[in-house]
């Protein structure tokens, strides 16, 4: 009877491993670039100042756009399995991102996948876009109000008057 | 002791429920969504879930009208669904995978509103939509061309004049049409017009049914 004190105990033994693994040790977007490089056999393209860069694009919109990482793949070689991709994908982002729009062809020369994650009054968007032999993955962290304000801005109003015209 | 184990157990199930209950999959038959994607050279997915609905319509201030009208609109969803089929070459897809889809949703609870044939292209497009109480609580549209299907799923209390506002969002081009057509129907009824009026649409058959709840 005291030893049912190991039930619990194994339930938790049990489910430690699957967290291990949903976790996939390295996780987010140097997660999912060290997979790509060691599953296509590709090195990422590091651009230098990247820290620099994302803190100038942060001051130059006013917070609208910040966290800005880039891994771009050239030379990428060979087809994409998309499923395979899109698995390697988020099981390495882990909880919290939601893949909203997935685009692939058939030939496998053509991969998109955008995912999207809440943080806070933020957003979180991961792209990873692979077109003929160049792949790209972007994780940046954007102020939707702000984007909202620019889209609105640049184009959102006459996109609606065409619009408006057309459906008289 | 037991007791104490049995509520252990239920509690380490009921955290574990939600996270295995997540999909991202839309709610079809998987088997044909599988095969669709297989022999399409390109396929587009769109997946908008409750909590990014829900997310979205936070961002949504409302200072315009649409920007409110739109949040309205969503706020209340469940999901947004869009998958877009493109092929190389045509009969890629059978008319019976048509079909499937279509029976899948022809439920008691769904009901046809907009059945539309062109003779000459071969495209058809169907809208259904769900009822509850008399309320609009789902949208199906399944838009059928030679080289191209298109599946639009929306889940939840659905405004439908509100719906056009979602055209912008890749894929929901349809809604626009969906909510001209609504319109324009209510613009028959307001001048007595007939429906479908035969020999009005050469080569085309359509047939809305919609709306009259």
């Amino acid at each position: 009877m005291r030893r049912l004190w190991l039930i619990p105990l194994g339930l938790i033994a049990l489910l430690i491993p699957v967290s291990v693994v949903l976790a996939g040790g390295e996780g987010g977007f140097d997660g999912v670039v060290r997979s790509i490089e060691s599953r296509y056999h590709v090195r990422a393209t590091r651009i230098p100042f990247m820290g620099l860069i994302s803190m100038i694009s942060e001051k130059a919109t006013q917070k609208g756009v910040s966290d800005l990482h880039v891994a771009e793949f050239e030379s990428f070689s060979g087809p994409v399995d998309g499923d395979e991709l899109n698995r390697m994908v988020e099981t390495k982002l882990g909880s919290g991102w939601e893949r909203i729009i997935r685009e692939t062809s058939h030939n496998g020369d053509k991969q998109t996948l955008i995912f999207i994650r809440p943080q806070g009054e933020r957003m979180g968007l991961f792209v990873v876009d692979l077109d003929g032999h160049e792949l790209d993955v972007v994780e940046v962290s954007v102020d939707p109000n702000h984007l909202n304000e620019n889209i609105g801005h640049y184009g959102h109003r006459h996109v609606s008057e065409k619009d408006r015209d057309e459906s008289d | 002791m037991r007791t104490r184990i049995l509520a252990f157990v239920l509690g380490v199930t009921a955290l574990a429920v939600p996270v295995l209950a997540q999909t991202d999959q839309l709610p079809l038959p998987p088997a044909v969504e599988k095969d669709l994607a297989a022999r399409a050279a390109n396929v587009t997915e769109v997946t908008l879930g409750r909590n990014m609905l829900a997310f979205a319509a936070k961002f949504m201030n409302g200072k315009d009208k649409d920007e409110a009208a739109t949040r309205q609109l969503i706020d209340g969803l469940d999901g947004i669904y869009v998958r877009s089929y493109e092929f190389d070459k045509e009969g890629q897809y059978s008319t019976d995978e048509i079909e499937q889809l279509r029976k899948y949703f022809e439920t008691s609870e769904w009901s046809p509103i907009v059945r539309e044939r062109e003779r000459k292209t071969g495209e058809t497009t169907d809208v259904m939509v769900k009822l509850v109480n008399g309320e609009t609580h789902g949208m199906f549209i399944l838009t059928a061309e030679p080289k191209e299907l298109t599946i639009v799923l929306i889940l939840g209390p659905i405004r439908m004049d509100d719906l056009g506002k979602l055209k912008g969002i890749g894929g929901l081009g349809a809604l626009g049409d969906v909510e001209k057509s609504t319109h324009s129907k209510d613009k028959g009824k307001e001048s007595g017009a007939e429906k479908n009026a035969p020999g009005k649409d050469k080569g085309k058959d359509k047939d809305k049914k919609g709306g009259d709840q």
